[in-house]
């Protein structure tokens, strides 16, 4: 599933202000950005990237089979529906503000032709030992190494894998996970993953009030007998509830979505739970010695 | 965005769906006018958004002219969740043996819409085992899907006829609406076995305004909050003293857990968004600087494809148009030794960590 160095990537609208930045961005990494799609665009060239009309045509010269989404919400939709039928099986949306009806119906169609999507409202992914990442993390924070990183939280993995990295835990992936009430991947799924990936050593898994993912992960944990050991941080113990924290998913209802549920049930399935950023390399280390 | 009781009420009639006789009353006056034109027993609802209306005492039944006036009076100047009403729904009684509980809403771990019944209503429906759950699809529902859910709670033949319609109503409005709930708690019956939809709770998807202009001036706006929003920023007013700034919602959630723990109470949440640029920062300081429950301010930023000197510079130009309030800053990531040179010797406070700004911030009051 993720991709390795030299596997060629797309990036959609690639001509916006964020498309372009970051195109420049992952080429400077390393990333393989083959081509680009913009509608009416076509025949443009964005930081050296040829520019294509439609997906099918940037999937049908690149050959690529990921792509690093960054169409606006109003039209996601329609460009993710676009994507996976141009046969794209990795699609990375970091797109935020996409309505949850629409969120759904392009999980829907995902699923029936077996692509994945990372995200919406995340910042992507990052392979650090392939200088590979689909996103907008800036890569700095983070080095080659064997903690794997999902999370819910875009700054919040930058400042973690920063921390991690500083105390001499590189990452074998970083994924986010996305801010948004429905995801693509969850971390159930990235758990599942890195159990059989031999680089990854540790996981780290960053969430936050709002939904029962941490909980399902919590049942997962307990269910799949993972050999990994993990680590997590949830952010929101001190908000306030019936409010929307940031993203569109960080919102306690009731006694629902809250970060003492989520502690509670990580730790009852055996998961080291920090208290701060910066108790997460501490963890790592007592878990990994 | 939630709407208020009455705006949800519209809307529900609107798709069909009968709710009891009401009138909305801004001020005492239309109150007691309000009174007269319907039928007593009467019930005063404060239309306010906080939860916990009943226990709070935003609502009461009253039974003459005279009482509806003297707790009209006292609902207008009580506040529930820190939010005092504008308006309180004037609203027949409806005397019923029976309630019902009824929703449309996401189900986020299963990635899919589910209709929610209970043959007990007005509580909590968390706290109710014995409820049917099903699955939306996408497309929405018809009669017979809604037959199968009225089957479950075992209605009498006539009653389970009218649930089915109202189940129908109720998913059609929260499908073409994009609302993330529609809530019916409680549906009543009365003697003669007649539903009606009590109260009226509606959450639309916040990003699905765009498609539904009709729902843009629905709420009264706080002035800080309005501003925000136009701004582009994610902000919560909370109620302690230090304004809490940073970049992600995330890492600003994550540092409100900081100021909290250490005994400290923000006085808001700002997230700038990802790319905090001076003008952003800029924008974000002047904001909190007139808010008036803030009598400091925490800035925490992980600068990564932002520039650090880009954060000092915006905070250099808010200091030179006159920064009242004391500030407290983290500024980590791209040319952080430059930022720190240009905020030497200005009154700014400047951390190398979250933890050690938190603790600063918090012991200077």
């Amino acid at each position: 599933m993720l991709p390795k160095k030299g596997d060629p990537i797309i990036v959609q609208n690639i001509t916006g202000r964020y498309g372009r930045l970051h195109t420049r961005l992952m080429l400077d990494y390393g990333t393989n950005v083959a081509a680009g799609a913009a509608p009416g665009k076509g025949g443009l060239s964005v930081e050296g990237v040829p520019v294509f009309n439609t997906v099918a045509e940037a999937v049908d010269k690149s050959g690529a089979k990921a792509s690093a989404f960054f169409v606006p919400a109003e039209f996601a939709y329609a460009a993710a529906e676009e994507a996976i039928l141009a046969g794209i099986k990795l699609l990375v949306v970091i797109t935020e503000r996409i309505p949850v009806r629409d969120e759904l119906k392009m999980l829907e169609l995902a699923r029936q032709h077996s692509a994945s999507i990372v995200g919406p409202n995340c910042p992507g992914l990052i392979v650090p030992s392939q200088r590979v990442k689909l996103g907008i993390m800036p890569v700095t924070a983070f080095a080659p190494g064997k903690a794997a990183v999902f999370s819910r939280s875009g700054t919040l993995m930058y400042e973690i894998a920063d921390q991690l990295t500083r105390a001499g835990f590189g990452q074998s992936v970083a994924l986010g996970i996305g801010g948004d009430p429905i995801n693509g991947i969850t971390a159930g799924e990235c758990l599942d993953f890195v159990e059989s990936m031999p680089e990854t050593e540790a996981v780290v898994v960053v969430g936050e009030i709002g939904g029962d993912a941490e909980e399902r992960l919590a049942r997962h944990i307990k269910r799949a007998a993972h050999t990994k050991p993990v680590v997590a941080y949830i952010a929101g113990r001190h908000a306030p509830k019936e409010k929307k924290m940031g993203h569109a998913g960080a919102i306690i209802y009731g006694n629902f979505g809250t970060a003492d549920s989520k502690i509670s049930a990580l730790r009852d399935a055996g998961v080291r739970v920090a208290m701060t950023p910066s108790e997460v390399p501490v963890l790592l280390k007592q878990a990994t010695t | 965005m939630r709407l208020f009781e009455y705006q949800a009420k519209d809307l529900f009639r609107s798709y069909g769906l009968q709710t009891p006789a009401s009138v909305l009353a801004k001020d005492v006056p239309e109150v007691k006018r309000a009174f007269g034109e319907l039928k007593p027993p009467i019930v005063l609802k404060s239309q306010v958004l906080a939860g916990g209306r009943g226990k709070a005492g935003g609502i009461v039944t009253v039974a003459d002219q005279e009482q509806a006036e003297k707790e009209a009076a006292r609902i207008f100047d009580l506040a529930i969740g820190g939010e005092k009403p504008s308006a309180i729904l004037v609203e027949e009684a409806f005397a019923h043996d029976k309630e019902l509980y009824l929703s449309v809403t996401l189900d986020r771990g299963e990635r899919s819409f589910v209709a929610i019944a209970a043959a007990a209503g007005g509580i909590e429906v968390e706290s109710v085992s014995d409820k049917v759950v099903r699955k939306v699809p996408l497309g929405g529902i018809d009669g017979a899907f809604a037959d199968t859910v009225a089957e479950e709670l075992a209605l009498p033949m006539s009653q389970a006829k009218q649930f089915s319609d109202i189940l129908v109503d109720l998913e059609r409005l929260a499908r073409e609406k994009e609302c993330e709930l529609a809530e019916i708690n409680p549906l009543a019956i009365n003697s003669s076995g007649s539903l009606l939809a009590l109260d009226a709770k509606v959450i639309v998807d916040d990003n699905a305004l765009f498609r539904h202009p009709e729902f843009a001036k629905l709420h009264p706006e706080d002035e800080f909050e309005g501003e925000a929003s136009r701004q582009g920023f994610a902000f919560v007013r909370l109620d302690g003293d230090i304004a809490v700034v940073g970049n992600g919602a995330g890492l600003v959630l994550s540092t409100l857990d900081l100021v909290g723990d250490a005994g400290g109470r923000p006085a808001c949440f700002l997230d700038l968004g990802g790319g905090a640029q001076q003008d952003r920062i800029e924008a974000a300081l002047r904001l909190v600087n007139r808010l008036p429950e803030a009598n400091r301010i925490l800035v925490n930023i992980f600068g990564g494809i932002t520039r650090t000197t880009e954060v000092a510079q915006g905070i250099l130009t808010v200091i030179s148009e006159g920064l009242a309030k004391p500030l407290y800053a983290r500024v980590s990531g791209a040319e952080e030794v430059a930022a720190k040179e240009m905020l030497a010797g200005t009154p700014v406070k400047l951390f190398g960590t979250a933890p050690e700004a938190v603790r600063a911030v918090v012991m200077a009051a």
